[in-house]
C-alpha cells in the first residue's frame, strides 16, 4: 500500500472552512502533507485552538455563524486574500451546502469533497430515498412522495407508530414521532414548522417507525476515476434525540453476509449520482437483520476517526489526495480492519435535565492518554462559546476486540476530568458498566429507555460531593489571601466582592 | 468546619466522616478524597456560598452556608413568599423569543411570563407565586445566559 503521507499533486494551501476539533484535525492531515493550513476565525475564536494550530489565520467577521462560518463571501475573501488553492469545509456549517462548493469551484479554487450536484441531489432526503428504492435498495416502507398537508386518510395502512421526516432534514431537526393518526396534523405542523426555521424547507414525508433498530453506516470513498471502497461500518446506535453520542467499528449486529449486503446497497446508492471523496451511507437494521437506507451524508462525518483507528487510514489526507486527482490504490479497495474502535462524544450539555445545554467556562480538563487512547478536541480553559456546536472532544479507543476496546474505553473515561460546565461524561461512565452495552446487544432506544434523566446521587456520592464542598470552603475562608477558583467565567474576585457586599 | 452546613438539591447533606478532602491542586480546583487505600480525585470550584462538585463525571451543584448566611437566607426567602421582591432568572442560557407581560401586570402562580429557546426547544419562564410585575430586564430577541435577572416580581 502506498505511504499514509505525502503531498498532493497541485494542492499547496488548504484554507479549512470550520472552526472547532475538526478544523484542528484537517489542519493536522495537511502539516503531516506538506501543505499550509489556513483558518479562518470568528470574533468569538481569536485565541480558540483551531486559529492557533493554522499557519496562516485570517479573522472573518463577528461570532454569529451567519456572520463568520456561513458567510460565503467572506470565505472567499480569506481563501483570495491567503492565496489558497483549495478548500475543506469539515462537517456542519457549509460542508453540504452546494451553493457554496459551487462558488469555491467557480472562484477557481478545489472544492474537497463530492461534487456540488452529488450534494444537492442527496441532499433531499426524499428524493435520495426515492432514487435508492429505484436502485433496488431496501428504504423504510412508507411514503415516496411528499407528505400533502390535506391528506392523512391512508396513513394508517402503513402501520403505526410512524416517523415524520423533513426532507431537507439531518440532525434529528423536523423529525416527529407519531403514534396515534389523530395526532398526524399536529404533529405535521409542529414538524414542517421546525423544517423550515432549520432549512427554509418545511417538505415531510412518512416512514414506519423501525423499533427496535440499529443505527449502521458504511463509510465510503472514492476517487474521480470510478474506484470506489467500503471502508468499514460504524455502529451509532447511542443516540439522544436522534444524535448520536456513542459510534463504534466493527458493529457488534453486523456478521458477514449483512456486512456484504450493507456495502452492496451503499454501492448502489452511491451509483445512483456522479460521487467522488468521502461519503456515508447510512441504514436502519431491524431485529430480523434486515437492512433499511435512511439517508447518504456527501461529507467528512464526526465519527470519523473510528474508522481511521481499525484501517490505519487517513480519511481527511485521503479527501485532499481524492481532490487533487490520486487514484486510490486497489489495496484499498479491499481493506481490512484490525481491531475494534469506539468513540464517545463530550458535549457540554447537561444529561440529568434532558442532555439541555449549558453555560460557563472550562476551569480543568485533563484529557485520557495512553496506550490506544486518540482524543480529538479544541476544548481551551475559558468562557464556552454559545454560538457554535457544544462539542468539546471526542474520546475514542482502539483495542484488538470488543472487550478489551470496552475496558479501555472505561479506563479511559476513569481518567478524563473537566470541570466549570457539565458534560456528558458522567453518562459515558454509566453506559460502559450497562449490560447492554457490554454485551454490545442494544438498539436505539437505549438512552430514552435506561438512562430517562439519569440515576439520583446515592446516599454516598451525597457524602462525598458535601465533604469537598465544606472542605473547599472552609479552606478558602481560612486564607485570608486566599484564591477562589473562578466560576462561570467570572473573575473570582468579582464575585467575592458582590457576596460581600450583599452580607453588608 | 461545623458551622458550615451543606445543602444538595432542595434537601441537607452530611458530609461522609469517614474519607478525607485534600486538595492535588488548589489553583485549578482538583481534589483528592480518600479512606483507607480508596480514593478518589473529584473537581471542585467556586466561591462564597455557591460551589460545584465534579464527581465520577457528574457536576453537582452544592451550596455551603455559614450560620449567619443560612439566617439571612431564610429571612429573604420568608420576605419573597410574603410578597417581597422576587428576581426571576435563567435557568438555561438561550434567546428571549417573546415577552408575554408588561410591567405592573398582575400575574398569577403558574402564568407564562416569558418563552426562551434554547436548543431548538422553547421553554417557558412561569411565575412561582402571584405578584405584579415590577422590571423587565430583557427583551425578545435578546440572548441570555443562564442564571441573569429576566425580571422583577413585586
Amino acid at each position: 500500500m502506498r505511504k499514509d503521507s505525502g503531498a498532493a499533486d497541485g494542492i499547496r494551501r488548504v484554507l479549512v472552512a470550520n472552526r472547532g476539533e475538526i478544523a484542528v484535525r484537517v489542519i493536522r492531515a495537511c502539516r503531516e502533507m506538506g501543505i499550509v493550513s489556513i483558518a479562518i476565525y470568528s470574533d468569538a475564536d481569536a485565541a480558540a485552538r483551531h486559529a492557533e494550530a493554522a499557519d496562516v489565520a485570517v479573522r472573518i467577521g463577528p461570532a454569529a455563524p451567519s456572520a463568520s462560518y456561513l458567510n460565503v463571501d467572506a470565505i472567499l475573501d480569506a481563501a483570495r486574500m491567503t492565496g489558497a488553492d483549495a478548500v475543506h469545509p469539515g462537517y456542519g456549517f457549509l460542508s453540504e451546502n452546494a451553493d457554496f462548493a459551487r462558488a469555491v469551484e467557480a472562484a477557481g479554487l478545489t472544492w474537497i469533497g463530492p461534487p456540488p450536484a452529488t450534494q444537492e441531489a442527496l441532499g433531499n432526503k426524499l428524493a435520495a430515498r426515492r432514487s435508492a428504492s429505484q436502485a433496488g435498495v431496501p428504504v423504510v416502507p412508507g411514503l415516496l412522495v411528499a407528505l400533502d398537508a390535506g391528506a392523512q386518510a391512508d396513513m394508517a395502512s402503513l402501520g403505526l407508530p410512524l416517523m415524520l421526516k423533513a426532507a431537507a432534514g439531518g440532525g434529528g431537526r423536523g423529525m416527529r414521532r407519531v403514534d396515534r393518526v389523530e395526532d398526524l396534523p399536529d404533529a405535521m405542523r409542529s414538524a414542517a414548522r421546525e423544517a423550515h426555521s432549520a432549512f427554509g424547507d418545511g417538505t415531510l414525508y412518512l416512514e414506519r417507525l423501525v423499533h427496535p433498530a440499529r443505527h449502521v453506516e458504511v463509510q465510503l470513498l472514492g476517487d474521480r476515476h470510478g474506484n470506489l471502497a467500503c471502508l468499514g461500518e460504524r455502529d451509532c446506535s447511542v443516540q439522544r434525540r436522534h444524535q448520536k453520542l456513542v459510534e463504534e467499528t466493527p458493529s457488534p449486529a453486523v456478521d458477514p453476509g449483512l456486512r456484504e449486503r450493507l456495502f452492496d446497497s451503499a454501492r448502489k446508492v452511491a451509483g445512483t449520482v456522479d460521487f467522488h471523496n468521502a461519503a456515508t451511507v447510512e441504514f436502519l437494521v431491524d431485529a430480523d437483520g434486515s437492512h433499511y437506507f435512511l439517508e447518504m451524508n456527501t461529507r467528512l462525518q464526526v465519527e470519523h476517526g473510528v474508522t481511521e483507528l481499525v484501517t490505519g487510514l487517513d480519511l481527511v489526507a485521503w479527501q485532499i489526495r481524492i481532490a487533487a486527482g490520486e487514484r486510490l490504490p486497489a489495496e484499498m479497495l479491499q481493506p481490512e480492519p484490525r481491531g475494534h474502535a469506539i468513540e464517545v462524544r463530550m458535549y457540554a450539555e447537561d444529561p440529568w435535565n434532558g442532555f439541555g445545554p449549558v453555560a460557563g467556562a472550562v476551569t480543568a480538563w485533563r484529557p485520557p492518554e495512553g496506550p490506544g487512547v486518540r482524543v480529538d478536541h479544541a476544548v481551551t480553559e475559558g468562557p464556552l462559546t454559545t454560538e457554535y456546536d457544544p462539542l468539546l472532544a471526542k474520546v475514542m479507543v482502539h483495542a484488538g476486540d470488543r472487550p478489551a476496546a470496552v475496558a479501555r474505553l472505561r479506563r479511559a473515561l476513569d481518567e478524563t476530568l473537566v470541570a466549570g460546565v457539565q458534560t456528558d461524561l458522567g453518562f459515558h461512565r454509566w453506559l460502559v458498566e450497562q449490560p447492554e452495552f457490554v454485551s454490545g446487544d442494544y438498539h436505539t432506544g437505549l438512552v430514552a429507555d435506561r438512562w430517562q434523566n439519569g440515576p439520583p446521587l446515592t446516599a454516598e456520592e451525597r457524602g462525598l460531593v458535601a465533604l469537598a464542598a465544606q472542605s473547599a470552603r472552609a479552606d478558602a475562608d481560612a486564607q485570608p489571601t486566599g484564591q477562589p477558583v473562578a466560576v462561570d467565567g467570572v473573575s473570582p474576585w468579582s464575585r467575592t466582592a458582590r457576596s460581600e457586599a450583599l452580607r453588608r | 468546619m461545623s458551622d458550615l452546613t451543606v445543602t444538595i438539591g432542595e434537601g441537607p447533606a452530611e458530609p461522609a466522616k469517614d474519607w478525607t478532602f485534600a486538595w492535588i491542586d488548589r489553583q485549578r480546583g482538583i481534589g483528592r478524597l480518600a479512606r483507607g487505600d480508596e480514593s478518589l480525585i473529584v473537581a471542585v470550584e467556586g466561591a462564597g456560598t455557591q460551589w460545584h462538585v465534579v464527581l465520577h463525571g457528574r457536576r453537582v451543584p452544592v451550596s455551603v452556608q455559614s450560620w449567619r448566611e443560612r439566617t439571612l437566607a431564610q429571612a429573604r426567602e420568608a420576605g419573597a413568599k410574603a410578597g417581597g421582591p422576587l428576581d426571576i432568572r435563567s435557568t438555561l442560557p438561550g434567546l428571549v423569543v417573546a415577552v408575554h407581560v408588561e410591567v405592573g401586570h398582575d400575574v398569577a402562580a403558574g402564568s407564562s411570563l416569558l418563552t426562551i429557546e434554547a436548543m431548538k426547544m422553547q421553554n417557558e419562564v412561569r411565575a412561582p407565586r402571584d405578584g405584579r410585575v415590577g422590571d423587565i430586564a430583557v427583551a425578545a430577541g435578546q440572548p441570555v445566559a443562564a442564571g441573569v435577572v429576566l425580571l422583577r416580581l413585586e
